[in-house]
């Protein structure tokens, strides 16, 4: 019971504060906003027992990706601007389109009776985890890690390539 | 696993090192040295390519998560070509004086994104899907942003992340749906449980809406344009020819290998949304003034008739899948790489710049017409077997109407195709695009790209090459 409560508390935060990011003009407020929402996450988390994937998600996300997070704010944009208020139509449409997406995934998700897996659970611990990152047999995910190191280094250097100022290319010439 | 196994994996491993090497020499060249990276990044690339042709072996890798077989090693050879095709017509442009200090990062990104889209094609399962997918995308976005001093290329950039964020959101969360219903994201063991429960057709749907992102198939095309428009040209052509004829490779492997259950409900979406894109992207391209605005429409368009191919399940479509896009890759390059000479030397990309270039470019108008007649469907030029392929895969499962449809549209089609060919042939103009002469890369570039689109259209032997390796629903 009280555990269910707590699931309840976890998810109306994780509700209100996703809808705040999304809907505030202040776009320091929304940073904080997305703070809270994976904090929330990071409890469900520990709910289910994944200690491990909690303590990735606060250290990972709440620590270190939101603070990217606003410092990337805080070094480009001014944080007195309010982000322009959206027509009324526009708002209207779109949380009509929410809702209604909302509403028929809900039923279709409830209307499911969704089967206990078949395979026993592996234990969600630090051991198992880091086996199962770097093994490449059945139940490995080693070639998902590499592609994911391709992945970021692209990433890098594409944010490289949008951030150089042009000035530079003059300097050096 | 051994070392042997692990180069089943070549395409990727080979374009992975070639990555790092671009990279690592950027990093000790200098100055005027710098311009060497480009005939460095091309040799290695044409070896790359290359190396692709020999004969492999096929087999499963990493517990089923990485397949190759002869259907995939076929794709990943044709995104090959067309990437190097783009390179060599990049090169003007890289060596234009904005674009010198960072030449390396367009390969190092270019290629990124096609390993990302090798590993997307060889997935056995919706985590690699995915790792591909992003890997294929984000990069984009930097490289649409790559004049990021011209605001409409910030503009694409910023658009095309934004929507690929979206639908990458919405994917993820059919693919999510997919696990919670079976309890596996593997494609075979998904593919053993995949039933019609309500909750699984949305779960379908979600991930159709983010591959279709990609394809940009009405109604998930509002970037497109957009994008084509602001990004510089030979992004623009990666985005319409590789990145585009990529997705709808997995979009069909997809669909053969996971889906194969509900078929006659996937059917249906297709056969809707054919007809939509075909329709949308043939109206929206009669209006158009800007050229790759022009294109990006067309393309979509040509998206649309791919569907075509997909639609019947049979081995018989997969290869014409694969053949088209083939024949669109030649084509589509042909076209875009006349813009793109055209843009680097004068910075003109308006379909009224092009009045009266026949008399100062009468090459270049030349294969800018083959390219437009391709598109179009004109025998005897890649195009039309292309689409005729296409349609008559489609006819062979009973698709009759829809058929009819493409036909009417490729009519419709060939109007626009014709316009810009009337611009540079017919209409009168004071001050034409002066002549011009193309470095040695350009017109490598555009000599492959026609030689292509000629010999795709004129040589049997390429067809009956891809045939042998496909296969439709078991």
């Amino acid at each position: 019971m009280n555990n269910e409560l707590m699931f309840f508390m976890l998810s109306a935060v994780i509700l209100v504060f996703s809808v705040l990011t999304v809907t505030t003009r202040k776009i320091l407020r929304a940073a904080v906003y997305l703070l809270f929402v994976l904090v929330a996450t990071a409890g469900l988390y520990f709910q289910l027992n994944y200690n491990f994937l909690a303590a990735v998600q606060l250290t990972v996300y709440a620590g270190g990706i939101v603070v990217l997070i606003i410092f990337s704010i805080l070094l480009t944009s001014h944080i007195s601007e309010r982000a322009p208020i959206a027509s009324a139509a526009r708002a209207a449409l779109a949380a009509l389109v929410t809702v209604a997406g909302a509403i028929l995934t809900l039923i279709t998700v409830m209307q499911f009776t969704f089967r206990p897996a078949g395979i026993p659970p592996i234990s969600p611990n630090v051991k198992n985890v880091g086996r199962a990152l770097v093994s490449y047999g059945t139940d490995g995910y080693a070639l998902p890690f590499e592609a994911i190191s391709i992945l970021l280094l692209a990433a890098m250097i594409g944010a490289i390539v949008v951030a150089r100022k042009e000035s530079n290319n003059q300097s050096t010439k | 696993m051994t070392f042997h196994n692990i180069l089943i994996m070549r395409h990727e491993l080979l374009l992975t090192i070639v990555m790092l090497l671009v990279l690592i020499i950027d990093l000790f060249a200098t100055g005027n040295n710098r311009k060497l990276i480009i005939p460095i990044a091309l040799i290695l690339f044409l070896t790359v390519t290359a190396i692709g042709f020999l004969p492999a072996q096929y087999g499963q890798l990493f517990g089923g998560m990485y397949i190759t077989s002869g259907t995939t090693i076929l794709m990943k050879n044709v995104l090959n070509i067309a990437v190097f095709i783009i390179l060599l017509q990049s090169v003007a442009w890289l060596k234009l004086e904005e674009n010198k200090q960072k030449l390396a990062e367009y390969f190092v990104l270019i290629l990124s994104t096609l390993i990302g889209m090798n590993f997307m094609i060889s997935s056995g399962d919706f985590l690699m899907l995915y790792i591909g997918l992003e890997t294929a995308t984000i990069p984009l976005a930097a490289l649409a942003a790559y004049t990021h001093h011209q605001t409409k290329s910030a503009e694409a950039g910023i658009k095309l992340i934004l929507s690929s964020a979206l639908s990458s959101g919405i994917m993820l969360y059919g693919i999510s749906m997919v696990y919670g219903t079976t309890g596996s994201v593997s494609f075979a063991e998904v593919a053993l449980q995949w039933g019609n429960a309500p909750l699984q057709m949305l779960a379908f749907l979600f991930f159709f809406a983010g591959m279709a992102f990609k394809i940009s198939l009405v109604p998930f095309h509002l970037w497109t344009a957009d994008v084509y428009e602001g990004a510089p040209v030979n992004v623009t052509s990666y985005l319409s020819v590789v990145s585009k004829g990529s997705a709808a490779f997995v979009l069909m492997l997809v669909l053969f290998r996971v889906f194969p259950s509900i078929v006659e409900h996937w059917q249906k979406v297709l056969y809707a949304i054919a007809v939509l894109t075909m329709t949308v992207g043939n109206l929206f391209a009669l209006r158009q003034q800007n050229l790759k605005r022009f294109l990006a429409f067309s393309s979509i368009a040509q998206a649309g008739f791919i569907l075509l191919g997909i639609i019947g399940a049979s081995p018989l479509g997969m290869s014409t899948v694969i053949f088209f896009v083939l024949a669109y890759v030649f084509t589509n390059l042909a076209a875009f790489g006349v813009i793109s000479a055209v843009s680097s030397a004068t910075g003109k990309e308006n379909m009224a710049d092009y009045n009266g270039l026949y008399q100062t470019n009468p090459k270049l108008s030349l294969l800018l017409m083959l390219a437009l007649f391709s598109l179009a469907g004109i025998p005897p030029v890649a195009g039309f077997f292309g689409k005729f392929f296409l349609f008559a895969s489609a006819a062979s499962k009973g698709f009759y109407w829809l058929v009819f449809i493409a036909v009417v549209n490729a009519t419709v089609s060939l109007y626009y195709y014709l316009l810009p060919v009337k611009a540079m042939f017919i209409n009168k103009n004071e001050q034409p695009v002066p002549t011009f002469r193309s470095d040695f890369y350009m017109k490598a570039g555009l000599l492959l790209a026609a030689a292509g689109t000629l010999a795709v259209g004129m040589l049997s032997i390429g067809y009956e090459y891809i045939a042998s390796f496909s296969y439709g629903l078991q």
